[in-house]
């Protein structure tokens, strides 16, 4: 819900945002009425996705900003399911 | 969220505990596991599903040396002690019915990104000491969890171009092993940066921001996030914004 909040916030100011959730919390965006959130099928604690798989990580970081592209509230699932790899 | 009752200090297990008493000692009790503090609010038949599940799981893992199943079980009941029983929408206690949204000024490849997460970095020697504690370790600050939460949480500033090994993690709400092995996990400063070299995005401002975001939610809404946001308005090098909470 924190990020919840600040993203509201920065939104109410005039700047578009991004949020990355996991799918535990993937409720939130659309109960805080958020703007544009990328839902990640990851644990708790690895958002973005496992220690040391920098590709995924990236891939999640590249798609998340690709939703600044949309003007309407958009919540999407990243569409891979978390796996172990490293670079 | 349930972080919000008190703490005391971790019990010793009771050898009578009852199936509830197990639950809840997984939950900054005497098993405090932040990975599984979701345990206390599962329904007793639920708990057992989920030990059943895990066990056969881990049973699988030893001959075939590959987690996924275990990983998978873990991930799945987590999902479902977030929002298996999260009730009537109308009642979830920060909801709204507006949706504030910008559209941007100008192509991606051309915007100045800021970063900012709820994962609760900060740079060595820049310490947000909590509560006046300077060196905080991460244990200290599981077992003051319900302090944090009264709390208006603090903004730490992290240069983009930080030695890693400078950087630290301190959060006591969520397991924080992945990201101290590996910040991108939740502080992606570098992929960004990549982005910004490869042209997909214009610029990333050379400032990311941290906070721990177990705070008090009610400060965080009404006081600091509208000041935050004024600063980021401000500072001449924001024009979208990327949170990742953890």
């Amino acid at each position: 819900m924190s990020v919840g909040h600040v993203q509201r916030a920065i939104e109410e100011a005039g700047i578009p945002t991004v949020s990355v959730y996991i799918r535990s919390f993937g409720h939130i965006p659309e109960l805080m009425g958020l703007s544009r959130s990328l839902i990640t099928r990851h644990p708790m604690g690895r958002p973005l996705g496992a220690p040391g798989d920098g590709k995924r990580q990236r891939s999640v970081v590249e798609a998340a900003l690709a939703l600044l592209e949309s003007p309407t509230q958009t919540i999407v699932e990243f569409d891979e399911t978390y796996r172990i790899e490293s670079d | 969220m349930t972080d919000n009752e008190s703490v005391d200090d971790p019990p010793e297990p009771d050898p009578t505990e009852t199936i509830e008493e197990l639950r809840r000692s997984f939950w900054y009790g005497s098993r405090s596991n932040l990975s599984f503090k979701f345990l206390k609010d599962l329904p007793d038949a639920e708990f057992g599903d989920f030990l059943d599940e895990l066990l056969t799981e881990v049973a699988a893992t030893i001959d075939s040396g590959d987690p996924t199943g275990v990983i998978d079980t873990a991930y799945r009941w987590q999902i479902q002690g977030y929002t298996g029983h999260l009730g009537d929408p109308n009642d979830f206690p920060h909801r709204f019915d507006d949706v504030p949204i910008n559209p941007l000024p100008k192509p991606l490849s051309e915007c100045r990104v800021t970063l900012l997460t709820s994962s609760g970095h900060f740079v060595e020697g820049d310490d947000p000491k909590p509560f006046g504690i300077e060196s905080m370790t991460q244990a200290e600050a599981e077992a003051r969890i319900g302090d944090f939460l009264k709390e208006a949480p603090s903004l730490s500033s992290i240069p983009v171009d930080v030695d890693p090994a400078q950087l630290r993690v301190r959060h006591g709400g969520y397991p924080t092993d992945a990201v101290r092995s590996d910040h991108q996990v939740g502080l992606p400063i570098g992929h960004l940066a990549d982005l910004a070299a490869d042209g997909v995005i214009g610029a990333l401002n050379p400032t990311a921001y941290s906070f721990v975001g177990a705070a008090s939610q009610v400060r965080l809404k009404r006081q600091v996030a509208p000041e935050w946001a004024d600063r980021l308005r401000n500072d001449g090098e924001t024009d979208v914004v990327l949170l990742v909470p953890l």
